[in-house]
């Protein structure tokens, strides 16, 4: 089970020709992930990793009843791979892409938030149903099955977060990153939904930072709606004011995106801070525990 | 990434939008020249630094006579300022902005700002000029009026008779004001800018709609496709730090503590140094390596940590993952080769090989903590740093 990827998903990789996209198609699919194409213009016809490439995401859906995408085209044109993705009428879109101009993302958001399709990402490192399904650049092995929701902006923080879940016996029913830029198609709310409607979640693990007001707007929810427990963390803590830390929607600017305020919300709705990122496992294995 | 002032305003000469006649100068002889080709009487002299709040820090000046001019001038140049943006290390005054002093009728405040939440352009507009964004915003909301632009740049007419009638334009300023926003919206979106600021935008006895000054920061992400920005870059309002990182293609913010971090990922990175605060140490620094770092990019992290002299321990702290802990000893040790390791080393890693990763440092003959978690490697540079004392 879990949520929004399994087993049955039909994954193509737009990008795939390319190194990264390469490299982390045959990663995916040592996991056990069904791959079954991808798309590189120019290369249709030709066949990499074992498996039909085509021009166009259309082509690609008509000839493999694919569902979901993997996007590694680079930063410059990942925009219109977003697009070209929804425009196929792919279930599931996930852009590992890393440093898509705010303006291109200006023009993709709107459409998401009337499609039928779900963008994850960008600038994200993916999705993974532990042994089902991993459309993303997440180490595999780090996971195990189990009973926790992870929702993260980060990436290595995840893989700690998951690597400590794991060696507490507590295991991941999904974890998705949603990105590390300021414009992304999915939010803490949107997955906060899903894991409390999948009966196999216990407990949801939420990774904030700094910037932004996501974690806010999450705490609201959580409070309005939230049912099963949720353990917190927010990076960035002593972060300077008014710095980029790395990604580009973690900034402190205009009063906004502090991670005090955004702790303070979410205790405020009843989540249970981790106090470093050394305990995220220790505190989700505590809250189940009582 | 900023540009200076005098570049914004360049830029938005382009545009057709009014600033004050000005020039910028370096060195003595360019205000002389300066002041001589605008036959300058008096002026107005502004240092050129990528932060805000240069008046409340002295970095405003105004020169009765071209002899003041100057002097103020000299005065300034070659300065550090610390003003509330910049941090306590300041920032380096290589260039002023000298300008005839504009007679003011009105101030106003205009910006153009990206939503995050409505993943959408804005303009922001007040009658109150001169204020802080956050002032307005807190003490006078009703002056705020929050109008959206399209993707592409456009602002709908009806919006902008609603801007004009919120400030109170009336005839001439009003056909001035309308057109110099709609060339602000298309400024901002041609050049892939995050933020334009005018403030104040002014009202000139003469009646001219001037933008008083001007903060331009365009979207670092964008830099590709925007030459011309990208050839603004200035590293004199950087760290050495910050300047070699940036060569190397890494993520570096100085910070004022004595731990230098290097980590792979932003969002480990801060975890890093919010632990490290945890148990009461400061980080000397943000540095992100990528989430999946070559053993080269590690070796050029672990260079500018060597070589920065605030740094007292050194904390490793990589999540392998796919990567091979393997290589990444071996980016550690020839940095170190390279350069000598005169501070103490704690490192923590995990991920593909990691027991190899860890023979190899263990084997290398050079003094290196090894720690098994996050907590324990903070822990052990913060009682580092403790001992050092």
């Amino acid at each position: 089970m879990g949520i929004l990827v399994g087993k049955e998903t039909r994954v193509i990789t737009q990008g795939i020709t390319g190194k990264a996209g390469s490299f982390h198609t045959e990663q995916s699919i040592a996991y056990g992930s069904q791959f079954v194409g991808g798309v590189t213009p120019g290369k249709g016809g030709q066949t990499h990793l074992n498996l039909p490439v085509f021009d166009t995401v259309k082509e690609a859906k008509k000839a493999t009843q694919c569902q979901a995408t993997m996007i590694f085209v680079p930063a410059p044109f990942a925009a219109e791979a977003i697009l070209e993705a929804e425009d196929a009428g792919m279930e599931t879109i996930v852009c590992i892409t890393e440093g898509i101009p705010t303006r291109d993302m200006l023009e993709v958001i709107p459409v998401m938030k009337r499609s039928k399709s779900r963008l994850i990402g960008p600038n994200c490192p993916g999705i993974i149903t532990p042994g089902e399904c991993k459309i993303g650049i997440m180490p595999g092995y780090i996971h195990k099955k189990g009973k926790v929701g992870i929702i993260s902006r980060s990436g290595t923080l995840t893989y700690e977060a998951v690597w400590q879940t794991t060696q507490e016996g507590l295991g991941q029913t999904t974890c998705v990153g949603i990105g590390g830029d300021p414009l992304i198609g999915t939010s803490f709310i949107d997955l906060l939904e899903l894991f409390e409607k999948d009966p196999e979640t216990e407990a949801i693990l939420l990774i904030g930072e700094i910037g932004g007001t996501q974690e806010e707007e999450a705490a609201a929810w959580i409070q309005a709606h939230g049912k099963k427990p949720v353990v917190a963390f927010i990076a960035g803590q002593t972060a300077p004011v008014g710095k980029r830390m790395g990604h580009a929607g973690a900034i402190i600017a205009g009063g906004k995106g502090a991670a005090q305020d955004k702790i303070e919300a979410l205790k405020k709705a009843g989540v249970v801070m981790a106090e470093t990122p050394a305990v995220m496992g220790k505190t989700l294995k505590e809250v189940l525990a009582s | 990434m900023h540009i200076h002032e005098y570049q914004a305003k360049n830029l938005l000469r382009k545009y057709g939008i009014s600033v004050p006649s000005f020039f910028v100068a370096s060195r003595a002889e360019e205000v002389i020249q300066g002041n001589k080709e605008l036959a300058l009487q008096e002026g107005v002299i502004k240092i050129q630094i990528h932060a805000g709040g240069r008046g409340k820090a002295g970095g405003v000046k105004f020169g009765k006579n071209p002899e003041e001019i100057l002097r103020l001038s000299q005065e300034l140049l070659g300065r550090k300022f610390v003003t509330n943006q910049t941090g306590p290390q300041g920032a380096l005054v290589e260039k002023v902005l000298i300008s005839a002093p504009v007679n003011i009728q009105k101030e106003y405040y205009l910006s153009i700002i990206i939503d995050r939440k409505e993943a959408a352009i804005f303009l922001l507009a007040s009658p109150e000029g001169g204020m802080d964004i956050e002032e307005i915003a807190r003490d006078k909301p009703d002056r705020l009026l929050k109008l959206p632009v399209s993707f592409s740049g456009k602002m709908h007419s009806y919006h902008l008779i609603e801007l004009a009638n919120f400030m109170g334009w009336e005839k001439e300023v009003r056909t001035q004001g309308m057109d110099l926003v709609k060339k602000l919206c298309q400024a901002f979106v041609e050049n892939d800018a995050s933020l334009i600021e005018i403030n104040p935008l002014v009202l000139t006895k003469e009646g001219r709609i001037t933008a008083l000054d001007a903060k331009f920061t365009v979207d670092d992400n964008a830099l590709f496709r925007q030459p011309a920005l990208r050839q603004w870059y200035d590293p004199s309002q950087q760290t050495v730090q910050e300047v070699m990182a940036r060569e190397f293609h890494l993520s570096y913010i100085g910070l004022e503590g004595s731990i230098g971090c290097l980590v792979n990922g932003a969002g480990l990175a801060m975890a890093t140094m919010d632990t490290i605060n945890f148990y009461g140490g400061k980080a000397a620094n943000f540095l992100d390596i990528g989430g999946s770092a070559t053993q080269e990019e590690i070796s050029h992290g672990f260079k500018i940590l060597l070589n920065d002299p605030q740094v007292r321990a050194i904390f490793v702290n990589i999540f392998g993952g796919i990567m091979d802990c393997g290589l990444l000893a071996q980016g550690m040790l020839g940095a170190i080769r390279q350069i000598s390791l005169q501070v103490p080393l704690i490192v923590r890693m995990e991920g593909t090989n990691v027991e190899i990763g860890r023979k190899t440092l263990r084997e290398s003959g050079i003094k290196i903590t090894l720690a098994e978690t996050m907590a324990e490697g903070a822990k052990a540079a913060v009682q580092a740093v403790a001992k050092g004392e």
